[in-house]
């Protein structure tokens, strides 16, 4: 049943008297108009009674898309990406084990130990502590790396591939699990570093975490064409002759100057790029193979 | 909890969400009704038909794009629906036999008496009327400016036309309005 008398929307003849001189109108205008305008109101619609609107509902439900509960559960983890991603993160926490933890900041520690007892006051004096963040930075990717996909030789892509979390959000998440530890040992090496009285904590800190982002992404790249274990190796072992040619041959180029001390890392964050963006192309590669 | 968009609800609505539709039905039911009731000429079944199929198309077609203003286009399906059944033959052979419209329309040309004027002047006949009177394409203006409170901006979003084409059509029809509802004013000039 519908019910008469529908709204009129504006409560005020001035408000009428806005909206024609918004369209254009001049004052005498509308004073000339206003009079007929008013009386637009006394033609007042029907307005439907929640009965109506009920009925009206029931016919449109229908026609509502329908949904599988797991595509509306995919839907719904892609409009929060990042929680997402954060809380796979969190679930795959458990898959390092506290020799990984223990390690990697026994690795850091002594890092920070060597640069302290060097007591780093001058250019020169930073060679050592700094060979010696650029080998163990590296050594934590390698690791981190070793640890966080070794599923991947045993078979499980499969199991993988059929979860909600897709294999490029579980890398992402082990990642982000990886490099966020780094981080965070980094973050508390700058502070052993300051407390300890170096002088050039973002120097160390920045030779320490770059090349490490490089030998992460180099990892990660090759692990699409080798085994995890060779692919990890391969890029810590070739930082590794890096270093030494550096050193050995005392080229000024491979022993990174400050100024190029961001340059690994950049590459490294290039190299994950593309490596994750490949990921979905190599996929296939991966599976095993009968 | 603050109320959800349009926009919002439509999201939600495109997902298969119930209680959006509800919530976003509920919202726009009657204005939606009330714009076709005067766009078809005070014609209920015909408006209630088109308010459920305008629903109907908006559920159906699925064209929502996300973030795109919604009363605008919600609007924009509505006219071009009353569009579409006007320029039917079905429309026309209808308006043809027995139309409403049609003896309003020589009801308010037939000069009726003091009384007879008093009383359709009392249930809007006379502008509903005059509004019949209109070009279409004046009366949709009128009518979504002055019975539904769009903005300038909403209509020519609703209708696809430059805001200078709103302005100078709202300004055609409301002079034609007062002409036809201000007989004494247009005598005297």
């Amino acid at each position: 049943m519908l019910h008469s008398q529908s709204s009129w929307p504006f409560e005020r003849p001035q408000q009428l008297i806005d909206a024609l001189r918004e369209q254009g109108a001049s004052p005498e205008e509308c004073a000339d108009l206003l009079p007929a305008l008013l009386r637009l109101s006394e033609w007042q619609a029907p307005q439907p009674s929640p009965a109506d609107t009920r009925l009206l509902l029931a016919r449109l439900a229908p026609e509502l898309p329908v949904y599988s509960p797991v595509r509306q559960a995919i839907r719904e983890h892609k409009q929060h990406r990042v929680t997402f991603l954060l809380s796979t993160a969190r679930a795959q926490v458990s898959l390092f084990g506290l020799g990984f933890w223990l390690v990697s900041a026994l690795i850091t520690l002594i890092g920070a130990a060597v640069v302290l007892r060097s007591g780093v006051v001058s250019e020169q004096a930073l060679a050592l502590p700094a060979l010696v963040l650029r080998i163990s930075g590296p050594l934590l990717s390698y690791l981190g790396t070793m640890v966080a996909f070794r599923g991947r030789g045993s078979r499980v892509l499969e199991l993988e591939l059929v979860c909600l979390p897709s294999p490029l959000q579980l890398t992402l998440a082990r990642l982000v699990i990886v490099l966020g530890y780094d981080v965070g040992l980094g973050l508390a090496l700058s502070l052993l570093l300051w407390a300890g009285g170096s002088g050039q904590v973002l120097a160390l800190l920045l030779t320490w975490f770059m090349p490490l982002l490089l030998v992460t992404g180099l990892a990660l790249l090759l692990s699409l064409r080798l085994s995890i274990q060779a692919a990890a190796t391969l890029a810590y072992g070739s930082w590794l002759a890096f270093l030494t040619i550096g050193t050995v041959s005392n080229l000024q180029l491979l022993q990174l100057t400050p100024a190029l001390l961001v340059l690994p890392g950049c590459i490294g964050l290039a190299l994950l790029a593309i490596a994750l963006l490949r990921m979905r192309a190599e996929m296939h590669r991966l599976l095993p193979r009968i | 909890m603050q109320e959800r968009s349009d926009e919002q609800l439509m999201a939600a609505v495109m997902a298969g969400d119930q209680v959006a539709l509800a919530a976003l039905v509920s919202r726009h039911h009657a204005p939606l009704l009330g714009y076709l009731y005067r766009l078809v000429g005070g014609n209920l079944p015909l408006s209630e038909d088109l308010v459920q199929e305008t629903l109907l198309h908006v559920l159906r077609q699925r064209t929502y794009q996300a973030g795109r203003p919604f009363k605008p286009w919600l609007y924009m399906i509505a006219t071009n629906l009353a569009r579409d059944y006007f320029k039917s033959a079905e429309a026309r052979r209808c308006r043809g036999e027995s139309d409403e419209e049609e003896a309003l329309l020589q009801l308010y040309d037939s000069a009726p008496g003091p009384e007879e004027h008093a009383l359709a002047a009392e249930q809007g006949s006379e502008v509903r009327a005059a509004l019949a009177q209109l070009r279409e394409e004046y009366r949709v203006v009128v009518v979504l400016r002055f019975y539904q409170g769009f903005s300038l901006q909403e209509i020519a979003e609703t209708l696809h036309i430059p805001l200078g084409t709103v302005k100078s059509r709202l300004s055609v029809g409301v002079h034609r309005l007062r002409n036809m509802l201000d007989p004494v004013q247009k005598g005297v000039k």
